[in-house]
């Protein structure tokens, strides 16, 4: 096998003659342009808002607005009574954890479901997670994966709900790559997997039939906050 | 590749004569089309995003080795085992290598060309492992025992109610009639087999060299499912899919969407680095990265080529080409279909082996104004059509190209001299007559021209020549 390895190597050497190493490359500050781009967005905010929700609503995800955290619990369970559902799977990111809806949900007698358990997690009613960031100008979620926010929850249960807090927005793809960037002085920091969602799940491998939940959740609820 | 000569010319006829593909065709092509030159329109630098993809694939290729052992580092540092394979044998090899030394029985795949251009399921097969295709389109056509006629959309060339029957058929269940409810019916029997599955494969769209990370796009979700829920995740990547840096995906990601289907973002991307981490709830625990090259170095060696591997497999040239729209995907053979099939599959293949595919296209250039690297198609074409020209002067000339020289050398000798070729226009307006139909054109001309009036009509020589008309209303307005 690492003959292989060596061979491929040899025969794109003597492909490129020497060709090689003809690049510039300019050194950026990921620290400061990140800097720049957040306060930038920080002037936009009221404007990177209704462009997310108007993205949102084009890619078929229901958006709900919150005034303020203090009612977010109450109005995710009316949301959920509402629906019927009887379980959850849910990140226990801090943001989540701070405002208690685990326990508030469990109390209203939902039952708990962890992502420990492929099969389990499969037959959750609803995923809650929180989002690390969201694109303002295409609509998209942006997750990453921890010990606390693990891949499944956004991905095996058929309803997923994410919380997006106003200040994680960014304005566009370029902007959360200075900032992932800026981030990532360690590249070993990486996570092993970041996910981004723009919308439910959708096919059109059937005649050009634009339907939804093929495989990942087929409906997607966004609240901001 | 293990697939035999490319027989564009049969494989057309046959594709022209399928009415119902030549409407799915016009459709799909259609679709994509209006989408992607839409989505392209409201990046307001587009041009300038084109040209710095071209340049950063450019740039990659030219230290491709570079960046080949920064990936691997990369990826053995995040965890991940990176295998190396010289051709399709050693691909297929090594991964069901993987599998049998772990007692896989089940493997679940997402999308992916590369695992096509190999033909992995056939050697899963032959090891007694059962393989399942995830992506709707490619769950159809493996049901059905065909391959993908679209990059984006492989299944595009069956209507609703063969996939109505075929699921009847296959799978037992009732014949249902809307998309919803065969959607309906793929999900849940997948959903069974992603859950059993011991192993998951998928392709990639990009590997970034300074992260290790591999970069899936989709809608569907099953490439989530593929890479998340099975213990061991094995991604096959062709050695031209390397990008150096992190933040050069925003560009990258921008450009794929728009245009391969004229989204501002797919509704999924995976950007996977390594398996999961060692707090990880879930995810797969081995990574396994299989470098594919089958031919790639090669073409990496002529200048004049080497752009054929900069290409990010939207599939926008295949929607703006006159050419696929009317002989689909199956007529190029092998894995890849439309211009880019035509360019790549000669020189994975060997160029004795589809010799007929650089002829296939009308070098109208239409592919290279889509592109969103820019590939200049005509160029490539053009130097492949001579390389073809030149490879069969070695050998046996076959009736065929005899003809086609004579005629060659015909044309010239009455081109070259004006008496000649006013004779011969008056000529060819006469001789013509017995052929021309009530619509003024010419449609069953006999041998050797029958081969251009066979699949098109030939406009019939006109009685006056531009010169003469000239001349006449020159006259007529003073």
């Amino acid at each position: 096998m690492s003959n292989s390895r060596e061979e491929i190597l040899h025969t794109i050497r003597r492909g490129l003659k020497g060709a090689s190493s003809e690049e510039t490359t300019v050194e950026r500050n990921f620290l400061s342009e990140a800097e720049e781009v957040q306060n930038l967005t920080k002037e936009l905010h009221s404007n990177l808002k209704a462009q997310f929700i108007e993205e949102l609503t084009n890619v078929n995800t229901n958006v709900a607005e919150l005034e303020n955290e203090e009612n977010i619990n109450k109005a995710l369970l009316n949301l959920i009574k509402k629906k019927e559902l009887k379980s959850f799977s849910i990140w226990e990111s801090e943001f989540l954890k701070e405002i208690n809806l685990k326990e508030d949900l469990k109390n209203a007698g939902l039952k708990l479901i962890t992502a420990k358990n492929k099969n389990k997690i499969a037959n959750s009613d609803i995923g809650i997670t929180e989002v690390d960031y969201a694109i303002a100008d295409t609509g998209t979620l942006v997750l990453l994966t921890n010990k606390n926010q693990p891949r499944s929850v956004s991905l095996l249960p058929p309803i997923h709900l994410a919380i997006v807090r106003q200040e994680n927005l960014v304005r566009n793809i370029k902007d959360l790559f200075i900032i992932l960037k800026s981030k990532l002085q360690n590249v070993e920091d990486i996570t092993s997997c970041m996910t981004f969602i723009t919308g439910p799940s959708r096919t059109a491998d059937i005649e050009l039939n634009l339907t939804l939940g093929v495989h990942g959740p087929k409906e997607l609820i966004v609240v901001i906050v | 590749m293990g697939f035999e000569e490319v027989r564009f010319e049969k494989n057309s006829d046959k594709a022209i004569q399928n009415k119902p593909l030549q409407k799915a065709l016009v459709n799909v092509t259609d679709r994509f089309r209006t989408a992607r030159n839409k989505a392209s329109k409201e990046v307001s630098d587009w041009e300038e995003l084109r040209s710095a993809a071209r340049e950063i694939k450019k740039n990659t290729i030219a230290n491709l080795d570079k960046y080949l052992i920064m990936l691997e580092e990369k990826v053995i540092k995040a965890g991940g085992i990176v295998h190396w394979a010289k051709d399709a044998h050693e691909a297929s090899q090594i991964i069901v290598k993987i599998a049998n030394d772990r007692g896989v029985k089940l493997v679940v795949k997402s999308k992916s060309m590369a695992t096509e251009e190999i033909e992995l399921n056939s050697s899963f097969e032959d090891a007694g492992i059962k393989v399942v295709e995830t992506d709707l389109g490619e769950y159809i056509i493996q049901l059905a025992g065909e391959h993908p006629s679209h990059i984006i959309a492989p299944a595009i060339h069956k209507t609703k109610d063969d996939i109505s029957a075929l699921f009847s058929e296959k799978l037992g269940v009732p014949h249902y009639e809307k998309p919803e409810e065969l959607t309906k019916v793929a999900r849940e029997r997948l959903r069974s087999e992603f859950l059993n599955a011991d192993m998951g494969v998928s392709g990639a769209n990009f590997a970034v060299a300074e992260t290790g990370t591999i970069v899936i796009v989709e809608n569907e979700g099953n490439a989530r499912l593929t890479t998340t829920v099975p213990k061991i995740h094995v991604a096959l990547v062709g050695i031209e899919k390397l990008i150096p840096k992190y933040e050069d995906l925003s560009l990258f990601l921008s450009i794929l969407a728009r245009s391969a289907t004229g989204q501002k973002s797919s509704t999924y991307v995976s950007f996977i680095t390594g398996p999961k981490g060692p707090t990880d709830i879930d995810g797969p625990e081995e990574f396994h990265l299989v470098l594919l090259d089958n031919g790639r170095s090669g073409i990496l060696a002529s200048e004049e080529t080497r752009e054929s591997l900069y290409c990010i497999r939207c599939g926008a040239c295949l929607n703006i080409c006159p050419v696929y729209r009317h002989v689909g995907g199956h007529s190029y053979g092998g894995a890849y279909s439309g211009p880019i099939g035509a360019i790549i599959t000669p020189q994975l293949m060997g160029i004795d082996k589809a010799s007929e595919l650089p002829f296939a296209s009308s070098l109208c250039g239409a592919c290279h104004d889509v592109c969103p690297v820019k590939i200049d198609f005509p160029k490539v074409l053009l130097e492949l059509r001579k390389n073809v020209v030149e490879s069969k002067k070695l050998g046996i000339n076959s009736g065929k190209d005899l003809i086609e020289k004579l005629g060659i050398r015909f044309w010239r000798f009455t081109v070259e001299y004006e008496s000649i070729y006013k004779i011969t226009n008056k000529l060819s307006y006469y001789l013509q007559i017995p052929w021309k139909r009530s619509s003024g054109k010419l449609n069953a001309l006999p041998y050797p021209f029958s081969r251009w009036t066979d699949q098109r009509d030939f406009p019939s020589v006109a009685k006056k020549t531009f010169r003469e008309r000239w001349k006449e209303i020159k006259a007529e307005t003073g």
